[in-house]
């Protein structure tokens, strides 16, 4: 049997209200809010945290598929940079999915086609968007930034995979070329009918012609919607109840491009029970659907984080600029830093894999890497140790004379719980509510631009324990 | 330790420059105000100079990171110069290497300069060189003692009216003090509404950055009395480097700094100071942040760890209490020019040794500390001088 063996859900704690992007143009508001990146976060670091916690629930993983439309690197495998901060082997498969906001389930059909074809165990798909829409258009307020994975793979399958069905479409719905920062939406109701519609239809009827089932033996249709409601339309026109329909929290969320597929499937996967039919849709220049059915290991499967904790776990942006600062910031941002190709690669295992040196004499686990223990000096049993990713405040400092765009710049010392002390900037947090003795997460954040390239590190964010 | 320095080594001179915005002085015009004050304190020749010792950090126009900023300058061509950096212990370890040739027999008469000119740069807050571009990303002067002060209010109940105290002390110094950056007084409700500059320091807990020089005339021991009636000697000196990320050291309690531990305990030794307390009648401490002039106090031995509090509270430290602490002003209303400020507190104990210091002067010193502190609590130097 192959199918879903693990999925998590990363949503980016910080939130604007659609009624505050609506006031800065004076135009009509949306109800609810929108989920926003933090100045440092992006396609790749939402990604890289979904993977982590998605990692969590399985003992190997054999290939890292990364499917975004808004990737920080257009030469440089994303999927590589992710597999190195979640400290996967080198010899796995990576491969980067982009083009449209499809991408998510294409990268999931072919993972589930590589597992099929090969004795690989686990595959984790990161489906990851940071889309930005023109100011003062609807999708502005639509959109939402999310990441989420799915792991893939035929040890204790939470979900059996049954059969999937594809159409393409060169289709004009939402476009951005090479040379864009924001897309070109020609949302309509020609756009509707002719595109979500159609192709969203004739995946599903292909589908279900397929496997030999009708719309009213599915227990959920996980459909992405392209606005508010249109995806019940849509349903309803398939011949589908809206009991049957996931719901897509819109409300708080937002549309997140190409981990809405993924999103809404961790949803539906939190709250399936044994023998659940699933429907998962995927739709952008044309259309997928794929089925599955949720087998008797999802009673011990519970995800660390479910998407209504993560939901109300938020933190507002203060104005519209500060939302759109934490967008821009680091598209027009250049630091002059003296580093090369030089320093990181000799020092990936420490900053990226995050690698500390054990002392087998003394015990003492250290970080930053090194030839002569800190405590013992010894230099005969050191051994490089990865280090864990969570851990609590030991002290901090809120800064305003490190240079920020949203300052103050939150520093911490953190011991972590399984030894070793790292010196990290805080980030996701109201400077206020910082704590000694608070327990954090580790999380790879972009830290800077400079010299051609991102610059990414380990900061750490709290952690509801 | 094989050998002391203990009474081998004289101050004869010493010289110090208005210290402040200098906008209008070079380092170079700092470094030659600063070395001719001494010439004339001292009154000697400047061709009897053999050797001289540069403490600077960032050098910036003019000379760079050899020595030839301080040759240039004074046109001092021919002779033995090494330029000393050793984070803001710069000034401090200047002078000790000067101290250490004196006593091995190389020289007689040597010069030390401390300069340092922060204010060529439009930037706020020192400029960080040799910093990893990830592992140190955010990292800031008052940020890393910001981290030691919140672990030491965690752990001894204590919150920022005790560092006010402080800053309102050192202004007060300052105020008596032309040479200094602020000659004002400040009231702790001043202190504590100011803006925070890294928790929970506010503007008030941190020094300025400023321009200034300080210099002085070391010759042998034996030889001080033919330049002047009222010489001072070193008594003891001592320097503990310790790591410069403590913030990854996870054996570093974070309650104080052990290298000023480690330097106070060599520089007593040497001095042969058994109860700094009752022995130093005044000291120059390391105040960058008014929090730093606490656990100096308990890291120097002037009273136990975590009652430092009290020893600000109860007006020992004050110009007038029992052991007076930073009476020029300190860094407080100085500044931390890095490279001069060490030389500038020796300039000010030689002062006060020889009743020099006017209204601020304490009553009867005969026995005074100077203390640098540099990096994250990383580098620190003790210097004893006596009459």
């Amino acid at each position: 049997m192959i199918g879903i063996t693990a999925h998590a859900v990363y949503i980016p704690r910080h939130r604007i209200s659609r009624a505050m992007i609506a006031s800065a143009f004076g135009m009509r508001a949306l109800t609810g809010e929108r989920t926003a990146v933090n100045f440092d976060e992006d396609s790749l670091t939402l990604a890289t945290h979904a993977v982590q916690w998605g990692l969590r629930y399985v003992s190997s993983c054999h290939g890292l598929f990364f499917a975004s439309t808004t990737a920080p690197y257009l030469e440089k495998l994303n999927a590589g940079l992710i597999a190195a901060a979640c400290d996967l082997d080198d010899g796995i498969t990576v491969a980067d999915f982009g083009g449209s906001v499809r991408s998510g389930t294409i990268a999931l059909s072919c993972a589930l086609d590589s597992v099929a074809a090969s004795d690989l165990t686990n595959i984790v798909i990161a489906a990851a968007d940071v889309r930005d829409a023109p100011p003062e258009s609807v999708e502005e307020q639509i959109f939402g930034d999310a990441g989420a994975a799915i792991v893939v793979g035929r040890d204790r399958v939470i979900a059996k995979y049954i059969g999937r069905a594809t159409v393409y479409d060169d289709f004009l719905d939402i476009v951005r070329r090479d040379k864009d920062e924001r897309v070109t939406s020609f949302a309509s109701k020609f756009t509707f009918q002719r595109g979500y519609q159609e192709a969203v239809i004739k995946a599903l009827s292909k589908l279900l012609k397929g496997v030999g089932l009708r719309p009213e033996e599915i227990d959920k249709l996980i459909l992405p919607p392209v606005d508010r409601e249109s995806h019940l339309k849509l349903a309803a026109q398939a011949g589908f109840q809206p009991n049957q329909i996931q719901r897509t929290f819109f409300e708080h969320i937002g549309i997140t491009g190409s981990s809405m597929p993924f999103l809404l499937l961790s949803a539906a996967l939190e709250e399936a029970r044994p023998n659940d039919k699933l429907l998962l849709v995927g739709y952008g220049d044309g259309a997928d659907a794929l089925l599955f059915e949720v087998t008797d290991h999802i009673d011990q499967f519970q995800v660390d984080h479910p998407i209504e904790e993560q939901v109300s776990w938020a933190i507002h942006f203060k104005s519209y600029e500060l939302f759109r600062k934490a967008r821009e910031f680091f598209r027009h941002h250049e630091d002059n830093l003296e580093i090369s190709n030089i320093l990181y690669g000799r020092e990936e295992r420490q900053n990226i894999r995050l690698y500390g040196t054990q002392c087998e004499e003394c015990g003492t686990r250290q970080f930053p890497m090194t030839r002569v223990c800190i405590a013992c000096r010894s230099t005969e049993s050191l051994k490089e140790v990865r280090l864990g990713r969570r851990g609590r405040v030991f002290t901090f400092t809120t800064d305003t004379l490190t240079p920020s765009p949203i300052p103050p710049t939150v520093m911490a010392v953190v011991d972590l719980d399984d030894g070793g002390r790292l010196y990290l900037q805080m980030t996701d947090i109201e400077p206020e509510s910082i704590r000694i003795g608070m327990p954090v997460e580790l999380t790879l954040r972009r830290l800077n631009e400079g010299r051609g390239i991102h610059h990414y590190y380990w900061k750490c964010r709290p952690e509801e324990r | 330790m094989v050998e002391s320095l203990k009474d081998k080594v004289a101050i004869v001179g010493v010289g110090c420059t208005k210290f402040g915005d200098l906008y209008d002085h070079s380092l170079q015009d700092l470094m030659v105000e600063a070395a001719q004050m001494a010439y004339e304190d001292a009154g000697i020749d400047p061709e009897l100079i053999e050797a001289a010792w540069l403490g600077t950090f960032s050098p910036g126009f003019g000379g760079g990171k050899a020595s030839i900023t301080l040759a240039d300058a004074l046109r001092l061509y021919g002779k033995p110069i090494t330029r000393v950096e050793n984070f803001c212990a710069t000034g401090t370890d200047a002078f000790r290497n000067a101290c250490l040739a004196i006593a091995a027999g190389l020289y007689e008469i040597v010069l030390v300069i401390g300069a340092e000119k922060l204010k060529d740069r439009p930037v706020r807050g020192l400029r960080r060189e040799g910093v990893h571009p990830y592992l140190d990303a955010g990292s800031t002067a008052p940020g890393i003692f910001a981290l030691a002060a919140n672990r030491y209010f965690h752990e001894f109940s204590m919150d920022r009216h005790v560092l006010a105290k402080v800053a309102v002390k050192n202004h007060h110094n300052g105020a008596l003090n032309p040479k200094a950056h602020f000659q004002r007084e400040v009231t702790e409700e001043q202190v504590l509404n100011a803006p925070i500059i890294a928790y929970p320091f506010g503007l008030y807990d941190c020094c300025p950055t400023t321009d200034g020089a300080a210099a002085a005339i070391l010759c042998r021991a034996d030889r001080a009395r033919s330049f002047r009636d009222d010489p001072v000697f070193v008594k003891g000196i001592g320097l503990a480097v310790m790591t410069g990320k403590p913030y990854f050291d996870p054996t570093f309690d974070y309650i104080g700094f052990r290298s000023t531990k480690l330097a106070a305990q060599q520089a007593y030794e040497m001095a042969g100071i058994k109860n700094p307390r009752q022995e130093i009648d005044l000291a120059e401490v390391h105040d960058c942040f008014t929090w730093t002039e606490i656990t100096n106090y308990e890291d120097l031995g002037f009273c136990k760890k975590g009652e430092g509090r009290y020893f600000i509270e109860e007006g020992h430290s004050t110009l007038k209490g029992d052991l007076p602490v930073n009476p020029s002003g300190g860094l407080k209303s100085f500044g931390h020019p890095v490279g001069a400020s060490g030389v500038r507190m020796i300039y000010e104990i030689v002062t006060q040794l020889r009743g020099q210091a006017g209204p601020r002067q304490v009553p009867g010193a005969e026995l005074g500390l100077v203390h640098n502190l540099g990096g994250p609590g990383s580098v620190a130097c003790v210097v004893i001088l006596g009459r």
